[in-house]
């Protein structure tokens, strides 16, 4: 599958709405350090550029992430996925599906793009090697019908990196 | 009342009822005529039951009859002076005839009847809507006026001092400073009308807007009534910022943000505008 694939989405709520053009202005006031929003009219869905952090195995390196939000953000999480091609990261799976829990099981609607942001960073940070997730090709095999990240069942093994 | 007169009453009470259903369900599908029919018929037969009168008054404003809303409005007042839906349609009736000050004052009322867990509050949000719309517009002229106020005064202000000093040593111009000074404390004067952003601490973490109803979960955070029940169903029974356990009827309104909330918006009508 293609990072740019996404699932039939509904618009978003007026909650949704008016909660995005707040996080947008306030991100455009003090963007997240290492990000940068790439300007566009569509406040469903972002494109946004991190920059692997100095002293790190991605120093240097720039990714793209693509955040799509659900109809009912916050109080569903962002569909959050690197864009083609995905930084080699124990977590991330070639398709670019992160493995955080956050952005699953673990979203609270108190998060934002900006502290989600801030999260992966800190995930790619403190990675020890680039490599892909153990089951990579076995996960991305099973994801060929354009399934979203969300509709995953994960489990975390490992909260170190 | 004899026993006839309290039978014949109970009967008509039931009556009223069948015909508020039945205008209901004209409502419910549109034909407005029919429902204005059949409340008028409840009324007929019970006219101090408040709900009538509110429900005929939402078939008037369905079809922007603001004079009739009004005075339908105000007979449900008149029999409950606590209804929610009458002090909001009698607001926006008032606002409809640009009569400002006095919708707002309805708006603010029924705002404040609809606040807190009864069923009312689902109302909270849409009365909210209306009123920063009201209150911005009340600003706006407000904020002109005071405006063109300081203006007028800086700039008499300004040639008192040229003339002062010139009285005092024509041969030495009036100091930059001192006009430098004048200027920043008419700009200081008019920063409570410069539109900013609200502080944070009076706004919800979740919408990121400030506070209409505030409600205080035990681990001390803050939030929107209606959202963070929303979360509560929605997500899980959990503070979204702190993660511990929490249940609905833990959450507790918020006395003293809610009261900041409404000093930061009297001295910062901007805060009203709503994007």
């Amino acid at each position: 599958m293609t990072s740019s694939s996404s699932p039939a989405r509904k618009m978003l709520s007026k909650i949704a709405c008016n909660r995005l053009q707040k996080e947008l202005a306030e991100w455009q006031a003090s963007p997240p350090g290492g990000f940068n929003y790439k300007v566009s009219d569509n406040l469903q869905r972002w494109i946004i550029e991190v920059s692997g952090a100095e002293g790190t195995l991605y120093a240097g390196e720039k990714y793209q992430l693509q955040v799509d939000f659900p109809e009912h953000y916050p109080m569903e999480a962002p569909q959050v996925i690197f864009m083609n091609p995905a930084p080699m990261h124990p977590h991330i799976y070639s398709n670019g599906h992160i493995c955080l829990d956050i952005l699953y099981d673990s979203w609270s609607p108190a998060m934002t793009v900006s502290s989600v942001c801030i999260s992966i960073l800190s995930m790619l940070s403190s990675s020890p090697a680039k490599e892909r997730p153990a089951d990579n090709d076995r996960y991305v095999r099973n994801c060929r019908n354009g399934r979203s990240p969300k509709e995953t069942r994960w489990w975390f093994h490992d909260d170190k990196v | 009342m004899s026993p006839a007169a309290a039978d014949g009453a109970a009967a008509s009470k039931r009556q009223a009822e069948l015909l508020k259903q039945e205008g209901n369900s004209f409502f419910k599908k549109d034909r407005i005529s029919a429902a204005i029919d059949a409340y008028t018929g409840a009324i007929a037969l019970c006219q101090n039951v408040a709900v009538y009168w509110t429900n005929r008054a939402l078939c008037y404003k369905r079809r922007n009859e603001w004079a009739k809303v009004e005075e339908d409005c105000r007979m449900a007042i008149h029999y409950d002076s606590h209804s929610v839906k009458a002090h909001y349609m009698l607001g926006l009736a008032l606002l409809n005839k640009q009569e400002l000050t006095e919708g707002i004052k309805e708006l603010e009322k029924s705002l404040e009847l609809g606040r807190g867990a009864h069923p009312a509050s689902y109302m909270v949000e849409e009365i909210w809507q209306e009123l920063s719309k009201a209150k911005y517009i009340e600003w706006e002229g407000l904020s002109k006026m005071r405006s063109s106020q300081l203006h007028k005064l800086k700039a008499t202000c300004k040639e008192a001092l040229r003339n002062y000093n010139s009285l005092d040593n024509p041969a030495v111009d009036v100091s930059e400073e001192h006009l430098n000074e004048l200027d920043d404390v008419f700009r200081k004067a008019a920063k409570a009308d410069t539109p900013t952003e609200v502080p944070d601490h009076l706004c919800c973490k979740i919408t990121l807007d400030v506070f209409r109803d505030p409600v205080i979960t035990p681990s001390g955070i803050t939030y929107e009534r209606a959202v963070i029940l929303d979360h509560l169903n929605r997500v899980g029974k959990f503070d979204p910022v702190t993660r511990e356990a929490l249940e609905p009827h833990q959450l507790i309104p918020n006395l003293a943000v809610k009261e900041a909330v409404d000093v930061f918006l009297s001295e910062h009508g901007w805060a009203y505008k709503i994007r």
